[in-house]
């Protein structure tokens, strides 16, 4: 009887301990303290440039810096974005971050919520503030300090495919009926006219209806800073997107995230596609023969005499967390990255993909005679203006939590699939999800 | 007079283990049900006591109960599906003479993975535009378009399910064969001798000896299975529409994912509370089963 309910104790123990939520862990930076004119201690750098050439590029300025300063050491964590947001917000509650690191836009409003920055404002000076887009250095401002400072810039635009349109007679689509006309009319022999992603765990749905709102002059936040989702601007965009998938996109475009959703380009299995400049590499590397038979233009308008919008601008941005113990060697690693040489290399790893967030890069003959930037001088044109003409999603309202909340809840992405998969009314299911998004935005305030 | 010596020796050697059963059990425990009663957040610096209000929120929201509900079925009809095609192949594996480890190894194959690669293995193979499998149905004309198994809510669940037996049920196969293995083949021999069918050997020589370690064996999968997060995560997110969204995928959600850390412990909680109450189920069985085998 004892072994029994001994045996009983240890399963409840053990059943106990896996329903139970993780044990937090520890961590923090490491090494001395010590200033005395010399940099010297540890610092760790997380970054989210996963592919080879923008992380050789990042680890090959590390060792150059640490060369520089022997007694610095800096470790370099990479993680997707997806995992980067995860990572952060749980090191956040268990102290485990690291010293400096890349960001998207919408965590830099979370991170100053949290006081987990610094201002880099001393930083900003240094490199040139005259050299920055004032827009985005705003984004990562707050009682006029910039916590954040961006290393690159690049904005969606549509994507086609030239020899499908050409084959088909098509001009490139300028509003969205011609384009939804033109996708429809490129669905075939195993092409599909357009994707429309909705997976959860990312906001692709969030985004192709923020681009419609935004063409007509809408938003997806209200002034006050409210969840808009049943405006008629909106329910008409969800409705277009809906028609969209119903007759141009695979069915499995349901679970879609983003690389989901740029594989299909690449592999040369849709017409269209709404990306940065990193279609260019995407392609290239997947398909080199489609190369020269893609392109870019801004993205569709509601009416062709609309003026040409900007729908999403992603300053991708650089920052310093509280918790080190080296913001020193922060700023000073982070002003190298920045000098011409390293920073044209930087961008050269995606070129057009990534376009320069300082002035005095684009026009230097290094920069300019690079391939690809010669190749897609019209991309990089198109996607340079995109960049001027928008923000971050929700964020023409300025920075703000809920514009973050807005793309990394996916409730918009739920909302397609809850109309797709179980065919609920697209008002009822916009007012839900708007309700849900609300709620969320009142749980940080 | 003699004074009883504390043996301090004998504490220290079983320190480590307090220790990490402290950090790793109990600590986890205690602090999921503290913060199921407060306003935890993930990356709020304060909150506050709020009682049972999570708890409350939690039971009134019905994404919860349809979650609740998957992870049942998930959980009946996986450990159905693993019982059934484990138990059978141990006892096909049982009767083979030749090569017995090499077969034994092949069939385990698919629990030596991890998760991450079965995932992303079957998320090639059904990808509904190139994956193999649905091209295949489509060209052989078994499907008039591309059947898809990771998007179509009335398929998307029985393809988990389907994913979930193949991965689980070596496990069970290894377990059961090794318990057949220890039945004195003299047994079978006397039933022979005494007319007994195939079908009355079974029942009355295989299933008495091996019912213990299949009822262990449900009790571990029940736990392990209800509290699986990793392949339907990593393959559909719990979606679409939250199809294939279970308790698990819910809390981490709640946690991760809206960031209210407090309500997404008191979902843990219960989830703890009731495997405990199937878990005491499960060993009144077991317990009963052993009482009749003595």
């Amino acid at each position: 009887m004892r072994k029994k309910t001994l045996s009983v104790l240890l399963t409840a123990l053990m059943v106990a301990s896996m329903a139970a939520g993780c044990g937090k862990d520890s961590g923090g930076a490491g090494g001395s303290s010590e200033n005395d004119g010399e940099l010297k201690g540890d610092i760790t750098f997380w970054h989210s440039f996963t592919q080879g050439g923008r992380m050789d590029v990042i680890q090959e300025a590390a060792e150059k810096f640490m060369d520089e300063n022997p007694d610095v050491n800096i470790t370099i964590e990479t993680f997707s974005w997806g995992d980067f947001y995860t990572k952060w917000t749980t090191g956040l509650a268990s102290g485990n971050v690291p010293d400096m690191s890349t960001a998207l836009p919408g965590h830099v409003v979370e991170m100053m919520d949290a006081e987990a920055v610094i201002p880099v404002d001393d930083v900003i000076d240094d490199i040139g503030r005259d050299r920055f887009a004032e827009a985005a250095l705003s984004e990562g401002e707050r009682d006029g300090e910039c916590y954040s400072l961006p290393l690159y810039s690049h904005a969606q635009v549509m994507w086609y495919r030239k020899d499908l349109l050409e084959e088909a007679n098509l001009e490139v689509p300028e509003t969205w009926e011609e384009f939804a006309e033109a996708a429809k009319t490129l669905t075939k022999d195993g092409v599909y006219g357009c994707s429309f992603p909705c997976g959860s765990g990312d906001l692709m749905a969030t985004r192709f209806l923020n681009f419609y709102v935004r063409s007509g002059g809408g938003s997806l936040l209200t002034d006050d800073l409210k969840a808009d989702l049943t405006s008629d601007i909106a329910i008409e965009g969800i409705n277009y997107w809906l028609d969209i998938y119903e007759n141009c996109s695979p069915k499995d475009s349901v679970n879609y995230a983003v690389l989901d959703q740029a594989n299909l380009y690449y592999q040369g299995k849709t017409a269209f596609d709404f990306n940065s400049g990193f279609h260019i590499s995407g392609v290239e590397t997947n398909s080199p023969d489609l190369v020269d038979s893609i392109d870019c233009a801004p993205l569709p308008r509601l009416k062709k005499d609309d003026p040409i919008y900007g729908a999403e601008t992603s300053n991708i941005p650089m920052v310093i967390w509280s918790k080190s113990e080296h913001p020193e060697i922060c700023k000073a690693f982070i002003e190298t990255l920045y000098e011409e040489e390293t920073y044209t290399d930087f961008l050269a790893a995606t070129p057009v993909g990534m376009l320069p967030s300082i002035t005095g890069i684009s026009d230097t003959e290094k920069y300019q005679s690079n391939e690809i930037v010669q190749k897609f001088s019209n991309a990089e044109q198109v996607i340079s203006e995109a960049v001027e003409l928008s923000a971050a999603i929700g964020f023409e309202h300025g920075p703000s939590v809920e514009a973050g909340l807005l793309t990394s809840q996916s409730i918009i992405e739920e909302m397609f699939q809850d109309i797709i998969t179980n065919g609920t009314d697209v008002e009822k299911a916009a007012k839900a999800a708007e309700e849900k998004m609300n709620e969320v935005f009142e749980s940080v305030q | 007079m003699k004074t009883k010596k504390i043996d301090y020796g004998r504490w220290l050697l079983v320190l480590p283990a307090l220790i990490v059963v402290g950090t790793l059990l109990v600590y986890p425990i205690f602090s999921s049900l503290y913060y199921s009663l407060t306003t935890k957040h993930l990356i709020k610096a304060t909150y506050d006591f709020i009682g049972f209000d999570n708890y409350i929120k939690v039971l009134t929201d019905p994404d919860f109960f349809k979650a609740f509900l998957t992870s049942i079925l998930w959980t009946v009809a996986s450990l159905l599906g693993q019982i059934v095609v484990g138990f059978t192949a141990a006892l096909a594996l049982n009767r083979v003479n030749h090569l017995k480890g090499v077969y034994r190894i092949l069939m385990i194959i698919p629990w030596a993975f991890p998760s991450i690669v079965i995932a992303l293995a079957w998320k090639w193979i059904l990808n509904g535009v190139s994956g193999f499998l649905p091209n295949l149905l489509y060209e052989m004309g078994v499907a008039s378009e591309l059947p898809q198994f990771l998007s179509d809510s009335s398929l998307v669940f029985g393809t988990l399910i389907f994913i979930n037996i193949w991965f689980g049920a070596p496990m069970i196969m290894v377990n059961v064969l090794s318990a057949l293995q220890t039945i004195p083949q003299d047994q079978y021999e006397a039933a022979q001798i005494d007319g007994a069918s195939k079908l009355q050997q079974f029942m009355y020589i295989t299933v008495p000896h091996i019912k213990v370690v299949v009822g262990l064996l449900v009790v571990l999968r029940t736990i392990w299975v209800f509290n699986n997060f990793d392949i339907i995560y990593l393959i559909t997110g719990g979606g679409p529409a939250n199809a294939t969204t279970t308790v698990p995928i819910y809390a981490y959600n709640m946690g991760w994912g809206t960031k209210l850390l407090g309500r997404s412990s008191a979902v843990t909680v219960l989830l703890l509370a009731f495997l405990l109450i199937v878990c005491f189920i499960y060993f009144k069985i077991i317990g009963k089963w052993e009482k009749e085998d003595k």
